[in-house]
């Protein structure tokens, strides 16, 4: 995977993002593994609390798992384009509907974050004070947050008129306008990974352990 | 021909209609203006002229009829409306679907969701962004657009549809004199070919130089319905809160002076 992160020259976004998504998670799980794991070997002692070789073990196999998790997400992130995913989605048959509403939502959230920008700079024009203390800060988010869902409102009635005028709601299939390029390489890749997969969980069924 | 018989219609949760008793008929070719104070109803006539309302919006046409080539519109699917008559609103940031990384893609998209072969879409993008001159924008991500140029590729995507009748509401609202150049152009071009079209506007400069017939609304009525020339010069306008073109003002104020208006000739 790391190397697929180099290819696609994401690998210090993918690190960084990975660490800082598993983070929470990791530290809950090392301190919940290694000090309450049972176990023969002790390491050492906090207070109540027995560190033990096997909770250690423990945690070191579900954070490598919690690592692989996380990157094989912020991998996809990273290197896909949410458009072309989406439209090669709908090339292969899903409803365009799924297909805009997909885009749309993954699209809104640049869009929020420039709008809240804006209108927390007019909101300061006229005098709100955004900065300072946590209860200052609190205070100031109010004027923000709600001028930001009810325009977002606004909008989404507004586009849904204006999408209506282009057809949007007509039934059948689109021809779109371009496809993914899909190499051979990537499909024989694709295919391998499919097999490795089943060849993985039909091992685990049968018992092997790995 | 798009015709309004006796029209009125009514928001959902409003006892009372906005529109009342509309007469009004677009003949193809024809290219009408339509004025009137803020919440004179013209936003709501555009409405109601695409099938938008009350088919999106609700509410209900509580009297008349709204016929394209004498075929009743009441239970028309939507997805059909917008193959006979487009609409345009005035704020393009919420016309844009959002969805495309690209302004051809965007215009695009109303052709494909008519299903349109591949090759037909792209000859109606390229169509639509040659009449408005707009093809240099159209690697240009529709989200980065000036308010201008968002317009511009707007009005594209309503041309790419190629509706028999095209209402637009203010569309020249965000427009520089360039833009609003462009699309008075487009509005022309697009006449000529036989589309009827619908201008709610404010510009009346614009509305001098581009139109045939001028309707004015006072209370979702209509209260003047006539020749452009004969419209924009009716002193009522006035009196309903619109500004008359710069060339009736001037004749006006010359002849206050006691001057011939003919000498602007």
């Amino acid at each position: 995977m790391l190397a697929l992160a180099v290819s696609a020259r994401v690998l210090p976004q993918l690190l960084r993002a990975s660490v800082l998504l598993s983070l929470p998670i990791a530290i809950s799980v090392v301190l919940v593994s290694v000090f309450t794991r049972a176990g023969t070997t002790v390491l050492f002692t906090i207070g109540p609390f027995d560190a033990t070789l096997e909770g250690v073990e423990f945690a070191a196999q579900t954070l490598v798992r919690l690592f692989a998790i996380s990157t094989s997400i912020g991998l996809f992130v990273l290197a896909t384009d949410p458009r072309a995913f989406v439209l090669d989605l709908e090339r292969r048959g899903v409803s365009p509907r799924f297909a805009f509403v997909a885009v749309a939502s993954i699209e809104a959230v640049p869009t929020l974050v420039e709008r809240a920008a804006t209108i927390s700079e007019s909101q300061r024009a006229r005098g709100l004070d955004t900065e300072g203390g946590l209860r200052t800060r609190l205070r100031g988010l109010l004027p923000i947050v709600g001028p930001v869902i009810l325009t977002s409102l606004t909008d989404v009635e507004e586009r849904s008129l204006a999408l209506e005028s282009r057809a949007f709601s007509r039934p059948g299939r689109r021809h779109l306008l371009w496809s993914m390029p899909d190499r051979t390489a990537e499909r024989v890749l694709r295919f391998v990974l499919i097999g490795l997969l089943i060849a993985l969980i039909a091992a685990r069924v049968a018992g092997v352990d790995f | 021909m798009l015709t309004f018989d006796g029209v009125s219609y009514r928001y959902a949760g409003y006892a009372t209609p906005v529109l009342h008793e509309i007469d009004l008929t677009l003949d193809g070719g024809e290219i009408v203006g339509l004025v009137g104070a803020n919440d004179a109803g013209k936003s709501t006539l555009c409405l109601v002229a695409s099938g938008l309302a009350p088919g999106s919006v609700g509410g209900a046409l509580t009297s008349g009829e709204v016929r394209i080539d004498g075929r009743a519109m009441r239970g028309t699917p939507l997805h059909e409306f917008a193959t006979l008559v487009g609409i345009g609103f005035q704020n393009p940031a919420t016309q844009l679907s959002g969805v495309t990384g690209s302004v051809f893609e965007e215009i695009a998209l109303g052709p494909m969701n008519l299903g349109l072969s591949r090759r037909e879409t792209v000859e109606r993008v390229d169509a639509a962004m040659a009449t408005l001159a707009i093809e240099h924008l159209a690697e240009r991500e529709p989200r980065r657009l000036s308010g201008g140029q968002g317009q511009l590729v707007v009005i594209a995507s309503l041309l790419a549809m190629r509706p028999a009748h095209l209402v637009l509401d203010e569309p020249t609202a965000q427009l520089d004199p360039e833009g609003t150049r462009l699309v008075g152009e487009a509005i022309r071009a697009l006449a000529a070919t036989g589309t009827a079209l619908l201008i709610a506007e404010h510009k009346t400069d614009l509305l001098d130089r581009l139109c045939t017939r001028v309707v004015a609304l006072d209370g979702g009525r209509v209260v003047i319905d006539a020749p452009a020339a004969t419209a924009l010069e009716d002193p009522r306008l006035r009196d309903l809160g619109v500004d008359r073109p710069a060339r009736v003002r001037l004749a006006e104020a010359l002849r206050g002076r006691g001057l011939d208006p003919a000498v602007l000739a």
